[in-house]
């Protein structure tokens, strides 16, 4: 499966996963003590360009959705309490604005902001 | 050492070293002509030979990405350290931890350079320190506190409670004139000198 389905009374709706890693991103970033989502290079950078890109969703055949967001973490915060908040602000946007339950939120630690 | 991976280190080095064997051959002359001849003459016209050959081939291709990929999930697996919250799992890469110590380290005055490794093991997790230290500082003493405080930090932010081992290398002691010098040579080039108001 793509796309997760919403049945309306007027037809399908169908919402692209580039919209669910794009609401994952801004939950992400709102968070106090991410610094940037993806990696701590120039050259994936370059590759992925924006931000949501390096989300990863995958969904299911049950339709479940998994999300994958590497992070990087501004000097000085407590990751598991980031983490955390990260997991739950994500879900909470997800429910709010897509109504779509996440079955898992991965958190993927990349790196510590540099100097 | 896991008996898969030790058969596939006997097969990569019966392999090779067969390649080898043929290539020594071949250069003193052993292997003889009409043999080579012979065999490539046998493939070429027998059909089931072909397929043999193939096969062998596809095979020996196969075992090597599977072994390659192995390996590197392997790696990729052990380079992380991971905990699981309800949400989901939440895995911080070696190099972050890294890059905490490089920041926590640079705080202290008495450190000139420093290149951790990380190594996330059953037992907990390893660090090696490879540092550049001032002349005037008292080793032992730095050492210790640094340890201290390190195993502490990351312990609090990286929230773990896994006993954490950090073994620390002492590389270069920078002297006094080396450090003078150095600065000097970072002092940057007052442009316009010698200009002023009339």
């Amino acid at each position: 499966m793509d796309f997760p389905e919403a049945k309306m009374e007027l037809g399908l709706v169908k919402i692209h996963k580039s919209v669910i890693s794009s609401i994952a991103s801004l939950a992400a970033m709102e968070v106090e003590g991410v610094k940037k989502i993806g990696k701590n290079n120039v050259f994936g950078e370059l590759l992925k360009g924006k931000p949501y890109r390096n989300i990863k969703v995958i969904i299911d055949k049950n339709g479940e959705i998994k999300l994958n967001i590497p992070l990087i973490i501004k000097y000085g915060f407590n990751i598991p309490e980031v983490a955390l908040q990260v997991q739950n602000n994500v879900r909470l946007a997800l429910q709010n604005m897509v109504n779509l339950e996440a079955k898992e939120i991965n958190i993927d630690i990349k790196g510590i902001e540099r100097s | 050492m896991r008996l898969f991976t030790i058969l596939g280190i006997i097969f990569y080095t019966t392999v090779i070293s067969l390649v080898g064997v043929i290539f020594i051959l071949t250069a003193f002359n052993l292997l003889p002509l009409n043999l080579i001849n012979l065999w490539s003459d046998y493939l070429h016209t027998n059909l089931q030979a072909k397929i043999v050959v193939g096969g062998i081939g596809l095979l020996l291709i196969l075992i090597s990405i599977s072994f390659a990929e192995l390996i590197l999930g392997k790696i990729q697996r052990e380079k992380t350290i991971a905990f699981n919250n309800p949400s989901g799992q939440v895995t911080i890469s070696l190099s972050a931890v890294e890059d905490l110590i490089v920041r926590l380290l640079r705080s202290i005055s008495d450190i000139k350079d420093v290149k951790p490794n990380v190594i996330a093991t059953k037992k907990g997790i390893e660090i090696d320190l490879r540092i550049s230290l001032r002349s005037e500082t008292n080793i032992p003493e730095l050492t210790m506190s640094l340890q201290d405080t390190l195993r502490n930090k990351i312990q609090e932010i990286l929230g773990i409670e896994e006993p954490i081992t950090i073994r620390v290398h002492v590389v270069k002691i920078i002297s006094k004139e080396e450090k003078e010098s150095s600065i000097k040579k970072e002092e940057p080039p007052i442009p316009f000198r010698g200009y002023g108001k009339i």
